[in-house]
């Protein structure tokens, strides 16, 4: 019996090594808010830099955790609040590229369930879920 | 176009890898850690690799992130909390040792009285179980790290391996012919088993409290609750390690014979089995999310294996085929780091698929 022809599943590259000089735990790693905060001295014009440099990290690593908030979200039931104290309840399934609209199923109105929805980001005032 | 199994290798143990474990699932993904041997005991001058050092990374790409310097001695075992935020490590140098994951800053060392094998996170972190060649299953107080452990006696031989069950209300503990069961508020046991031959591995998945126990060429499944057996697989070489699928549609298991073979749990059958590592397999691991498995090996690497070959995951790249053409089909994108020369190495380096049943892989 001939063995079928196969090709090796492609790799995007190998998983990195160690750097061979140090023992890692990148500072500006992806948990890097995780560790605690080193208390740094005001006055020297180079810690300004760095706190510019700090707060660009928290803002992309709060930038993540938004993001993956929203990974959470996907299937689960999400209350959102809306203007005038409307409140509706709805599968959440995804949004766009600017978060400008969630699109969601099951959506529970005052005058009925939706089966599908877009929500407009901008008609929203805030929004629960359970993980 | 059936495609076949690239591993990826994880460099950066030079020393046999002992053991290896998985993180949960936590908001930055999922981590590994995996323990090896430092230089043979029976060279001590030489430097650099004389200790083992446990190496902690990137569960879905196999990437580094630190190592976990301060052992002064092999490293047995190692094991991340739920959470990734901390790692322990047993050594042959009668410590084990908590440590921050996240930093790879050395939180605690717990001074033992012989070689340690064997450590395990409480669900909530709050506590650790340690076992060795003492005999002794200790449990410390992480939150209170002066305080003398909590003991339990009884093994008759060097302890292999000890994990919390049941919600941490119990301790499964194995030896070298026995597996016992403990209930953590009274200390006492609770019932054990007996084996002809040396237990190698022990396993427990919680969802569905099962345990999965290797012994010669057998992988036994039992209650985790009752002990009970449920079934087992002869494999045809010796086996060191297993692992159950997350949905428990199937195991992988490697030993002496250096091949990971993949069993369907249900039927028993052997679906697949991998040539790939230069030594005798030590250890094998499902990841939390069951998309990939990880082979620790006396050659001294990490491997990471697909679960479902093909599948767009990680580091592995799914290629579809070129819709006009009838020839072969080859990856239209260009991998900047990667020529297809090199694709092709990575892939046959040693690995040479044997499908026992039909190319289409059944996954």
């Amino acid at each position: 019996m001939q063995t079928p022809v196969t090709i090796p599943v492609p790799v995007l590259r190998l998983p990195r090594g160690p750097d061979g000089f140090s023992r890692g735990f990148a500072p500006d790693g992806r948990r890097a808010l995780l560790k605690p905060e080193v208390p740094q001295i005001q006055e020297c014009p180079i810690v300004q830099e760095s706190l510019e440099s700090q707060e660009q990290r928290a803002r992309a690593a709060l930038r993540e955790r938004y993001l993956r908030s929203l990974l959470a979200m996907v299937g689960r039931q999400v209350s959102f609040t809306l203007h005038e104290g409307v409140r509706v309840a709805a599968h959440f399934g995804a949004t766009d590229l600017d978060v400008a609209n969630f699109y969601v199923s099951q959506l529970q109105t005052p005058i009925g369930v939706q089966a599908e929805a877009l929500l407009r980001c901008s008609d929203i005032i805030s929004y629960t879920f359970k993980p | 176009m059936a495609m076949r199994q690239t591993p990826l290798t994880c460099s950066g143990h030079t020393r046999p890898v002992v053991d290896l474990a998985f993180s949960g699932i936590t908001p930055y993904g999922y981590f590994l850690i995996s323990a090896c041997k430092g230089a043979g005991q029976h060279l001590p001058r030489l430097s650099g690799q004389r200790y083992g050092k446990p190496m902690l990374r990137q569960g879905d790409t196999g990437d580094w992130i630190g190592t976990f310097l301060g052992h002064k001695g092999a490293v047995w075992g190692a094991t991340l909390n739920k959470d990734a935020t901390k790692a322990a490590t047993a050594a042959a140098d009668f410590t084990a040792k908590v440590w921050d994951a996240v930093s790879g800053d050395e939180l605690m060392t717990l001074a033992h009285k012989h070689i340690v094998k064997t450590v395990d996170f409480t669900q909530d972190s709050n506590y650790l179980l340690t076992g060795g060649q003492d005999k002794l299953l200790r449990i410390y107080d992480l939150n209170k790290p002066e305080a003398e452990p909590k003991e339990i006696s009884g093994h008759t031989s060097g302890i292999k391996k000890a994990l919390w069950c049941s919600e941490d209300k119990q301790i499964l503990s194995a030896d070298d012919k026995t597996v016992r069961l403990w209930d953590h508020a009274t200390m006492t046991e609770v019932k054990s088993l007996n084996f002809n031959m040396s237990v190698s591995s022990m396993e427990y998945i919680p969802e569905g409290e099962i345990l999965v126990i290797t012994y010669g060429r057998s992988i036994a499944f039992h209650s985790a609750v009752s002990l009970d057996p449920i079934k087992s697989f002869e494999a045809p070489a010796t086996i060191n390690s297993a692992s159950l699928h997350p949905e428990k549609e199937f195991l992988v298991a490697g030993g002496e014979d250096f091949k990971l073979y993949k069993y369907d749990y249900n039927s028993g059958e052997e679906l697949e089995s991998y040539k790939g590592h230069f030594g005798p397999i030590h250890c094998v691991r499902f990841s939390p999310d069951g998309e990939l498995y990880a082979s620790g090996s006396e050659d001294g690497t990490l491997r990471l294996w697909q679960t479902v070959v093909g599948k767009t995951y990680g580091l592995w790249k799914c290629v579809l085929p070129e819709e006009d053409s009838g020839e072969v089909a080859k990856p239209k994108i260009g991998f900047p780091e990667t020529t297809e020369e090199e694709l092709e190495e990575i892939a046959s380096e040693n690995s040479d698929c044997i499908y026992s049943s039909t190319p289409d892989v059944k996954a």
